[in-house]
């Protein structure tokens, strides 16, 4: 196998359909829709969490590359990415009890691929800066979003299942931020280089403007400063992160 | 041989050294597993290897703790001869798209069912007065090991074997018996059936008979999509181009043009929701092979048009 695979590679089911996440924005936004599903109805709920489906099986997928393309890597950063793979493995069960909860199916929106060529990442320190700093550190904010507007709608089976999720993603940005200063820990450039790497992808998902400081219900995703802090983000990157949202453009 | 409780078959030395071998083992099959979920498309196959992956860093991570207590180097793995590494190279070269069922036959079929009957091998023999540090290690592998066999065997049950399949086991068999097994001195079978009967491996399985239903499609859209399918297949171009959308004509006609002839079926494989629009997938297939077209249709009035279609994917015939 090549160390890494080339993006394209990843398989899917038939039932899967692929597109790019400019087309879906775009195609949604011609129809007079959000470029991203809100959570404002039960569809958006639905296709807000067939959307976290996908990516913990993109993150699952990533964690396992992780896992087989540093073999040189020290064997704790191995167990880390292995302990990682189980845990989106079950990350992907739960959601698709949820979908099956919500009354949807597998396959029911397009899956775009953008978290994966995230975890495309050659060297382990950006790939641990970005998929687990950046796009846990995002999941985080998601998650805790899902469950407070599953507090609000009164759906416990969500608000539980989520939350043991969101347990989960704090304990992955936790490992990525232990391997980013340890991967780097003699060498500042290529920390300057990983930390570039997630500044990037905090600036992609930032998207165009959805993520934003605010009220659960007031913004397309609000950032989770509590859930931030609790994995080990200082006051001073959520700020950084924060100042990021209002410099990205609206979609 | 003597009787004493005190009399043993592996000495310290040799103890560290088929310990060194089994990590080897278990780290290599982990860290392929853990590289092959990406290039697996079935959801079953690929959340059983996502499943195991830890189960097995674990295994590799007991062995590899327990070699410093024996006068060896800590997390050191240790082929037993080139034969077996060419094994292990052999074992993880099925990466297309279609071989999922030779990715688990290797892993499922040879590799972990030797594992069990070398590690029971080893636990018959390892002193219960001396041992037991390794001896813990094995009892709680063994039924892991098993249970992992178990369920994979399940998954490659139902996604069913070619003739290619058999062929592919022996040639990992050869292999793997050229090695000597992964103690490197022939003592435990290279391919073996183990009994799994009672194990229980509900927590190993996810989505095994989840598959697309295609009443999740409206019945208008459905009657639409597989009519436009058999017009595919017939070459029916004044019964396409009546489904496609006229601003939409050329792209959709040209990247039809490039579908293989022969095929003799259709069947709606996958629809997914764009707001107003539906993304749907289907399927063409036909003795010389299948090939999987995305179309986005949009309704126009009281009819659906094709608005894109792009060819996805291809496969060869089973
Ligand atoms: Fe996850
Ligand atoms: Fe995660």
């Amino acid at each position: 196998m090549d160390r890494p695979i080339a993006y394209d590679k990843l398989a899917r089911e038939n039932r899967f359909v692929r597109m790019r996440a400019r087309d879906v924005g775009e195609l949604r936004v011609e129809q007079g829709l959000a470029p991203f599903p809100d959570l404002a109805s039960p569809e958006s709920i639905r296709e807000r969490v067939h959307g976290i489906m996908v990516g913990e099986l993109q993150a699952m997928e990533g964690a396992g590359r992780s896992v087989y393309d540093f073999p040189d890597a020290p064997w704790e950063f191995t167990m880390d990415m292995a302990r990682q793979v189980w845990d989106e493995s079950r990350h992907v069960e739960i959601y698709l009890a949820l979908i099956d909860h919500l009354g949807g199916y597998a396959g029911e929106f397009p899956e775009t691929t953008i978290l994966w060529r995230c975890a495309c990442a050659e060297d382990a320190a950006a790939r641990v800066a970005g998929v687990n700093r950046g796009l846990e550190g995002l999941a985080c904010d998601v998650f805790a979003q899902l469950i407070h507007i599953a507090k609000k709608i009164g759906d416990p089976v969500i608000e539980r299942a989520v939350d043991f999720v969101l347990a989960d993603e704090i304990t992955h940005v936790r490992m990525g931020s232990r391997w980013l200063n340890e991967l780097t820990r003699d060498d500042p450039e290529r920390r300057r280089r990983a930390v570039e790497f997630q500044d990037s992808i905090d600036e992609r998902f930032n998207l165009g403007g959805a993520r934003r400081d605010g009220a659960p219900e007031e913004v397309g995703i609000s950032i989770a400063k509590d859930a931030r802090r609790l994995a080990g983000f200082t006051d001073e990157e959520i700020e950084r992160l924060i100042k990021s949202t209002q410099r990205s453009p609206v979609y | 041989m003597t009787s004493s409780p005190l009399a043993g078959e592996f000495s310290v030395e040799l103890s560290g050294r088929v310990i060194r071998h089994y990590r080897y083992a278990e780290e290599r099959m982990m860290r392929t597993m853990g590289g092959w979920i990406a290039l697996t498309a079935e959801l079953p196959a690929k959340l059983v290897l996502g499943r195991h992956v830890w189960d097995c860093a674990q295994h590799a991570d007991l062995w590899g703790r327990r070699l410093p207590e024996l006068r060896a180097a800590a997390q050191k793995s240790e082929p037993p001869n080139e034969a077996f590494v060419r094994f292990m190279d052999l074992l993880e070269r099925p990466e297309d798209r279609d071989q999922t069922v030779e990715r688990l036959v290797g892993v499922y079929r040879v590799l972990k069912p030797h594992l069990v009957a070398a590690y029971e091998r080893h636990l018959e023999r390892a002193n219960p007065v001396y041992e037991p540090p390794t001896r813990r290690i094995l009892e709680r592998v063994i039924p892991e090991e098993r249970r992992h066999v178990a369920a994979g065997l399940q998954v490659i049950a139902r996604l069913g074997e070619s003739p290619r399949v058999a062929e592919w086991t022996r040639r990992l068999a050869d292999a793997l018996a050229e090695a000597g097994g992964v103690t490197g001195d022939g003592t435990s079978p290279a391919l073996v059936t183990i009994d799994v009967d009672g194990v229980n491996t509900a927590g190993d399985l996810v989505a095994l008979d989840s598959a697309f239903d295609v009443t999740k499609v409206e019945p208008d859209l459905r009657g639409r999509v597989e009519a436009h399918g058999r017009a595919l297949i017939e070459g029916d171009a004044a019964g396409i181009a009546a489904d496609v959308a006229p601003d939409a004509r050329d792209a959709v006609l040209g990247a039809y043009a490039r579908l293989p002839r022969g095929a003799n079926a259709t069947e709606i494989v996958g629809c997914a929701r764009l707001g107003a629009q539906r993304v749907v997938k289907t399927r063409l297939s036909g003795p010389p092979g299948s090939v999987v077209i995305q179309q986005r249709w949009q309704r126009d009035g009281a009819a659906w048009r094709v608005v894109a279609a792009d060819v996805v994917g291809a496969e060869r015939p089973a």
